[in-house]
C-alpha cells in the first residue's frame, strides 16, 4: 500500500505541501481534489519521485515508491505521447523497459475494453483525437500491469462526453485488474463518483479527508462545505448521490 | 537561469584559470625532449649531453611536475609571466612589443571590415530578396568561404608583386600594415554583413514598428531610436564571437604577413619549446576572448535590461 | 539549390574516385619538368618538384574532404555525448560540462588547435586529434539546449517513469528529435573543418609532406608565389569552393527545416 507520511514540499522558495499525511490501500481509489494551485501536482511528482520532498516519506508497501514501477496517466494526453512514433510503440514502453514479453490476449483483452483498434495504435499522437490519444495512456498505464496508477486529472482535456465514457472506462478496469489508483481532479463530482476516500487540499495543506459519502453529506470544514455547495450548484454532485 | 553580473565575472575567472591550467598539462605531457628543442634553438646547433642537462635545469625542466607548476603559478599569480627558456630575457616586455603589432592590426581589421559590412548590410536590408541583397548575400557566402590565407597570398600577388603599390613582408613602415588589415579586413566582413543583414531584417520585423509610422513618426527617427538598438544587439554579440576568427586570423595573417606580431611569437613559441612563452600568449588570448564577451554581456544588458532578469 | 547541391556532390565524388581519376602519380618527382605551366600534358601545370598539380589536387580532396568529414563526424559524436550528459545527468552534471565547453570555447578553436598539434609534433594523428578536441563545443550547445527542453516533455518523463535506461531514452527520444539541428550544426563544422586542415596543414603543423593536402600544397606555393602564382590560384580554389558549397547545402538544409517547422 501506498504511505504518504508528513510529507512537504518546495516550489522554488514557495511551499507547495505542507505536513501532507494520506494511505492508499491495495485495490482501493483516493481521490485528491482541490482547486488550482492547491498542490495536487505536485503531490503526483512528489510521489513519482519526479520532485523531491523537503521533509516526509513516500512509501510503497515499505519500499520507495519507484520500485513498484507506478504508471501515470497524464492531463494532456497527446503530449505523452512521442509526436513521431506510432502510438503503439510509446504504449509498449513499459514493457521494453521491464524486458518483458507482449502477451498478445492481453493487450486485444485491454484495447477491446478501451475501445482502441491495433490500427488506430498504428497512427501518431496528432492523428488521433484527444479522447482516443487518453484512452491510449490508459492503454500505456495498464500494459506492464503496475499495481499503482496515478492519474492526473484523466478528463480534463475531454468533452462532457467522453469524459463520462472515460470514467467508466476506468472504474471497469480497476475492478478487473485491481490496481490502486490515485486520481487527482479539481472535478469534486467526479472525485467523490470514482473514490473509496476523498482527500481536499487547500494551499498544500489537508483540509479534509474521509469517505465520499461522509464528505457530501456533511463536510468537516467551512472550506468543504462552500466547495460542495458550489458543485451542487453546478449539478456535479447528483451522480455521487 | 542567467546569473547577474558578478556571477558573469567569477564564471569568466573559472574560464580562464582552466584554459591555463589545461595548457600547462598539456605542455607538461607533450612527446618528446623540449631542452632539446630549447638548446637547439639557443645554440642553433646540436648541444652535447651536459649543455642539456644546463638547459633541462634552467628552464625548470627536471623538477617534476608538480614543483614545475607551482613555480610557474605563484609568480603568475602577482603577474610574472617568468622568463623565456631560450633568450633568458622576460617574457612580459617582449609579449608587449608583440602585441604592439597585432593590436593596431586587429583594430584596422575590424574598421575596414566594419566599413564594409555597414553600408553594404543597410543596402541588401533596404528590399530583401531583391537583386542588391541578393548580390550581398552572395558575396558574403562567398567570402565567408575564402580561406584567410589564401586571401592575403592573393592580395600579395596582386598588390605587391604585379602591381607593386604596397610592400607586402614584414613591418618595417606604416604602409606594410595595409595588405594583412585588408585580408583580414575582407574577412570580417564577409561574416558580419549576414549579421548585421538580419539583424536589421528582424528588428525591422518587431511589431512595434507600424505603430511608429502609423503615428507619423519620420523613418529616419525610426531607423535611429528603434531600428538600430534592436539591431544593435546580435551584433555585438557577433562581434564577441568574430572575434575567434578575428584572433584566428590574425595568427594565420602575422605568419604570412612575415608580421613579429603575437602569432609568430607563438609559433615559434611553440616549435622551440618555449613553454613560459607560450603559456603566456595562451593566457592573454583566453583573457582577452573572455573578457571582451563579458563586456558585450554586459554591454548587451544595458541595451536590453529584459536579459538577464528570471524568465527572460 | 540544386545547382549547390550538384556542386557538394561533385566535389564528394572528386574526393572518393579522386586517386582514380588522377592522371599521374601525385608524389612522383620530375625535376626537368619542374614549375611548368598548364599544358595539354599537365592540365594545371606541375610543381617544384615537377609533380602533377591535378593528381595532387585530386589526391589531396581524399585528404583535405576525407579527414574534415572524420573529424566533423567525431566532433558530432563527442558533443552529442557531452550535451546529453548534461541535459539528462542532473544539476552537478549539467554545470560541470557546462563550465568546461565555455573552457573550451574560451579560445578560437584555430589556436588552440595550433597549440595541441604544434606541441604533441606534427601529423596526421595529432591534426585528428587537435580539431576534434577543439571542435566538439557547438554540437554540445545544441544538443544540451534541445535536451533540457526535451526533458520535461510528457513522453520524456513517461519514457523514465516506465523505467527506460537513460541511454534507451537518448536513443529513442532526445537524438531523434536532435537530428535535424545538429546536421545543419554538422554542415557548419564540416565546411569548418576543411578550413583548419589546410591552415594547420600551411602553419605546417597538419599532414605532412610529401602527402598531397591542400594546405600544404599552399605552403609549397607560397615561396614561388613571384615566378609560378598560378601554382597556388589551385589548392585555394579547391578549399573556397568545397567549403561555399557546404556551407550553401547547410543554409538551404537550415532554411527548408525552418520552413517545415512553421
Amino acid at each position: 500500500m501506498l504511505t504518504i507520511d508528513a510529507v512537504s514540499a518546495h516550489r522554488g522558495k514557495l511551499m507547495a505541501l505542507s505536513d501532507i499525511s494520506l494511505t492508499l490501500d491495495r485495490g482501493k481509489t483516493l481521490a485528491v481534489t482541490g482547486e488550482s494551485g492547491a498542490g495536487k501536482s505536485t503531490l503526483i511528482a512528489c510521489i513519482l519521485g519526479l520532485l523531491k520532498p523537503s521533509g516526509g516519506t513516500i512509501t510503497w508497501s515499505g519500499a520507495p515508491v519507484r520500485t513498484c514501477r507506478p504508471a501515470l496517466v497524464m492531463q494532456e494526453p497527446r503530449m505523452a505521447f512521442n509526436p513521431a512514433l506510432p502510438l503503439l510503440q510509446s504504449v509498449l514502453e513499459p514493457l521494453k523497459a521491464r524486458r518483458a514479453m507482449v502477451l498478445p490476449d492481453r493487450l486485444t483483452r485491454l484495447c477491446k475494453g478501451l475501445e482502441l483498434s491495433p490500427e488506430l495504435l498504428d497512427r501518431k499522437p496528432a492523428e488521433v483525437s484527444i479522447g482516443q490519444a487518453q484512452r491510449a495512456g490508459i492503454l500505456r498505464a495498464l500494459v506492464a500491469a503496475p499495481p499503482l496508477i496515478l492519474f492526473d486529472e484523466p478528463l480534463s482535456a475531454l468533452d462532457s462526453v467522453t469524459q463520462k465514457h472515460t470514467a467508466r472506462l476506468i472504474a471497469e478496469l480497476q475492478a478487473e485488474e485491481g490496481f490502486s489508483s490515485l486520481i487527482v481532479t479539481h472535478d469534486l463530482g467526479y472525485a467523490c463518483a470514482c473514490s473509496d476516500r476523498i482527500a481536499v487540499l487547500r494551499s498544500g495543506r489537508i483540509e479534509e479527508a474521509g469517505t465520499p459519502g461522509s464528505f457530501v453529506a456533511a463536510p468537516q470544514t467551512e472550506y468543504g462545505k462552500k466547495l460542495r455547495d458550489a458543485a451542487f450548484a453546478l449539478g456535479a454532485l447528483e451522480a455521487a448521490e | 537561469m542567467t546569473p547577474g553580473i558578478l556571477g558573469l565575472l567569477l564564471r569568466a575567472i573559472v574560464v580562464v584559470s582552466g584554459a591555463a591550467i589545461a595548457t600547462f598539462v598539456l605542455l607538461w605531457n607533450a612527446p618528446g625532449d623540449p631542452a632539446f628543442a630549447i638548446a637547439v634553438a639557443r645554440y642553433n646547433t646540436i648541444v652535447p649531453t651536459d649543455v642539456l642537462d644546463q638547459v633541462r635545469a634552467e628552464a625548470g625542466l627536471d623538477a617534476g611536475f608538480w614543483p614545475a607548476f607551482r613555480a610557474w603559478i605563484g609568480p603568475l599569480l602577482v603577474g610574472d609571466f617568468g622568463r623565456s627558456s631560450v633568450t633568458g630575457r622576460a617574457v612580459w616586455p617582449d609579449l608587449v612589443r608583440a602585441l604592439g603589432y597585432t593590436a593596431p592590426l586587429a583594430l584596422a581589421a575590424l574598421m575596414i571590415g566594419l566599413s564594409i559590412a555597414f553600408p553594404l548590410a543597410c543596402l541588401a536590408a533596404k528590399k530583401p530578396g531583391g537583386v542588391l541583397d541578393r548580390c550581398a548575400v552572395a558575396i558574403a557566402s562567398v567570402g565567408a568561404a575564402i580561406p584567410p590565407y589564401w586571401l592575403g597570398l592573393l592580395l600579395i600577388l596582386l598588390f605587391a608583386v604585379q602591381l607593386a603599390w604596397v610592400p607586402a613582408m614584414g613591418a618595417r613602415t606604416a604602409a606594410h600594415i595595409i595588405l594583412p588589415a585588408l585580408t583580414l579586413g575582407l574577412g570580417v566582413a564577409a561574416a558580419l554583413t549576414r549579421i548585421i543583414r538580419s539583424g536589421i531584417l528582424e528588428a525591422r520585423g518587431q511589431g512595434f514598428l507600424p505603430a511608429f509610422t502609423r503615428r507619423g513618426v519620420s523613418r529616419r527617427s525610426i531607423a535611429r531610436d528603434h531600428v538600430a538598438p534592436h539591431a544593435a544587439i546580435p551584433v555585438v554579440t557577433v562581434l564577441g564571437l568574430e572575434l575567434a576568427f578575428l584572433l584566428e586570423g590574425l595568427l594565420m595573417v602575422e605568419v604570412i604577413f612575415g608580421r613579429p606580431g603575437l602569432g609568430g611569437f607563438l609559433v615559434h613559441a611553440i616549435e622551440t619549446r618555449d613553454f613560459p612563452r607560450v603559456q603566456a600568449v595562451v593566457l592573454l588570448t583566453a583573457l582577452i576572448f573572455v573578457f571582451v564577451n563579458l563586456a558585450i554581456d554586459i554591454f548587451c544588458r544595458v541595451l536590453d535590461p529584459r536579459i538577464g532578469e528570471p524568465g527572460a | 539549390m540544386r545547382s549547390v547541391l550538384a556542386l557538394a556532390l561533385i566535389f564528394i565524388l572528386l574526393a572518393v574516385l579522386g586517386p582514380v581519376l588522377a592522371p599521374y602519380d601525385p608524389a612522383a618527382i620530375n625535376i626537368p619538368n619542374r614549375l611548368g605551366p598548364p599544358s595539354a600534358d599537365w592540365l594545371l601545370g606541375t610543381d617544384a618538384l615537377g609533380r602533377d598539380i591535378l593528381s595532387r589536387l585530386l589526391h589531396g580532396a581524399r585528404w583535405s574532404l576525407g579527414l574534415a568529414f572524420l573529424i566533423s563526424v567525431i566532433g558530432l559524436c563527442i558533443g552529442t555525448v557531452v550535451g546529453l550528459v548534461a541535459a539528462q545527468g542532473g544539476k552537478l552534471a549539467d554545470w560541470s560540462v557546462m563550465r568546461t565547453t565555455d573552457t573550451f570555447l574560451a579560445f578560437p578553436e584555430l589556436v588552440a588547435a595550433v597549440v595541441i598539434a604544434g606541441l604533441l609534433g606534427a601529423g596526421t594523428g595529432t591534426l585528428i586529434l587537435a580539431l576534434s578536441v577543439t571542435g566538439w563545443m557547438r554540437y554540445a550547445r545544441v544538443v544540451r539546449g534541445i535536451g533540457l527542453a526535451l526533458k520535461s516533455r510528457g513522453y520524456v518523463v513517461q519514457a523514465k517513469l516506465a523505467g527506460m535506461s537513460p541511454l534507451v531514452i537518448a536513443h529513442r527520444h532526445y537524438i531523434p528529435a536532435m537530428m535535424p539541428s545538429l546536421i545543419v550544426v554538422w554542415t557548419g563544422m564540416f565546411a569548418h573543418t576543411i578550413l583548419g586542415i589546410s591552415a594547420l596543414g600551411f602553419l605546417g603543423f597538419g599532414v605532412q609532406p610529401p602527402t598531397a593536402e591542400w594546405g600544404t600544397m599552399l605552403l609549397d606555393a607560397r615561396i614561388h608565389i613571384r615566378s609560378t602564382p598560378l601554382q597556388m590560384i589551385w589548392p585555394g580554389l579547391a578549399v573556397a569552393i568545397s567549403v561555399l558549397a557546404i556551407n550553401l547545402c547547410g543554409d538551404a538544409l537550415r532554411d527548408s527545416l525552418a520552413a517545415r517547422n512553421s
